[in-house]
């Protein structure tokens, strides 16, 4: 009975394991890069490790003093949901930025984080 | 403990119950921006869909003198978002003392709190380990089961200033538990009833390469390095038996990937009743929730309405 317990386990794990991925979209990468300095930037990408809704998907961006810097409506990547790309609404002074996301994958699944970048002289 | 006192059948399911409670992997658990990974020894706080499949152990000397091999299996199922059952059991192997399976064990548990800001969660459980369903060496020790209520949290330290930002990756996670057997005595020989406590110290490059800086080594970037510390403290008929606390030090290393991770830890004893020798253990777990299959979402995934995620 716990061999049959045992290769069942075993297939749920692997052998349904063959479809599109659903699961909690993780931070694979991030530009600007997460801690990292920048000359410029127009725009925030966050690549996830799964596909993302960008309806409700939210990103903010405080700037040096403190206040929201606007940004334009998110969307994804053409041809690649987990790519979510983030217009930034005018040119960034230098400074220290400090971005907030919130991601929804597309099977529903909450992930967020917080990173700051820095826009040189 | 004594040998003669209660026999090979009882000491060796003493023994291997020290070990097994602190072998089996455990689900990850995620809140807001912090991923609890599965850890060895104490159980994290989440409740989500997860299998391991194997966790293996090995201890030159066991608290009963023996060298000893468990092997074992968890699988958890969620019912609805925050309420998930767990089956799980494996084999033994003692020198001297022979083979056998454990009790098949299954549990009960839910998420009782996620701050996400906080990166705080906790749940609450309840464990049934299942008398008369073990084999081999394992057969003979009583009918009874085992109950054990428990509770479990973790803390990221993500909330820590910025002066302290470099100390954000890391997080506590820790359990108390008790368990108390059916049955005070099983053939004239006590069984004893335990409080089981522990936590863990981890340090999260996952958390450090999304959060504060970018690792750009795609091994190094999902290490967790951590450190467990799990016990077991007699609470009754522990005198009887001549049981005191024993419990590991559990140094280790975990790597995340995004769908399943691997874990290896070294296990130090922490007292002479726990045995001698530094043993190993490791697991492979799959984020079941992660991998797309048709067993991956909860029953009812919208809840039933009863409580906060059930």
């Amino acid at each position: 009975m716990r061999t049959n317990i045992l290769k069942v386990a075993a297939s749920l794990a692997f052998a349904l394991a063959a479809s599109q991925a659903f699961a909690h979209a993780q931070l694979q990468k991030a530009t600007p890069p997460v801690g990292g300095t920048v000359a410029s930037a127009s725009e925030i990408r966050l690549e996830f490790s799964e596909g993302v809704e960008p309806k409700f998907t939210k990103v903010t961006l405080i700037g040096p003093g403190g206040g929201a810097v606007p940004l334009g409506a998110a969307s994804t990547a053409a041809g690649n949901q987990a790519v979510l790309i983030v217009p930034i609404a005018k040119p960034l002074v230098a400074g220290d930025y400090k971005v907030h996301w919130q991601a929804v994958s597309v099977d529903t699944h909450h992930t967020q984080g917080t990173f700051e970048f820095s826009v040189k002289p | 403990m004594s040998l003669s006192k209660i026999g090979w059948p009882l000491a060796a399911l003493s023994g291997a119950f020290a070990v097994l409670w602190l072998t089996p992997a455990f689900p990850h658990a995620v809140c807001g921006a912090r991923t609890f990974p599965a850890t060895l020894a104490i159980d994290d706080p989440g409740v989500l869909d997860e299998l391991t499949l194997p966790s293996v152990s090995w201890v030159p000397n066991n608290s009963d003198g023996a060298h000893e091999w468990d092997a074992s299996f968890s699988w958890t199922k969620t019912i609805t978002p925050g309420l998930s059952v767990v089956i799980g059991s494996g084999p033994t192997w003692e020198h001297p003392g022979g083979y056998g399976w454990n009790a098949l064990d299954t549990a009960l548990q839910w998420q009782a709190l996620c701050i996400p800001d906080a990166e705080f969660m906790f749940k609450v459980g309840f464990d049934v380990s299942w008398g008369g369903t073990g084999t081999g060496m394992f057969a003979g020790t009583g009918g009874q089961n085992t109950y054990t209520p428990f509770v479990d949290f973790g803390l990221g330290f993500g909330t820590l200033p910025q002066s302290l930002k470099y100390l954000r990756p890391f997080a506590v996670t820790g359990e108390f538990s008790t368990s108390t057997p059916g049955q005070d005595y099983t053939n004239g020989s006590p069984n004893v009833s335990t409080f089981n406590w522990g936590f863990t110290l981890q340090y999260s490059l996952p958390y450090f390469n999304t959060q504060l800086a970018a690792i750009d080594n795609d091994f190094l970037k999902r290490l967790v390095p951590v450190a467990e510390f799990a016990f077991q403290t007699p609470i009754y008929n522990g005198a009887v038996a001549g049981q005191t606390t024993t419990g590991y030090f559990q140094p280790g290393v975990i790597y995340a990937a995004d769908k399943w991770q691997v874990a290896l830890e070294a296990m130090v004893p922490m007292t002479a009743a726990t045995g001698h020798g530094v043993g190993v253990i490791g697991s492979l777990d799959f984020y079941l929730d992660d991998i797309p299959n048709r067993i991956d979402e909860p029953i009812f995934p919208h809840g039933l309405g009863i409580a906060p995620g059930i």
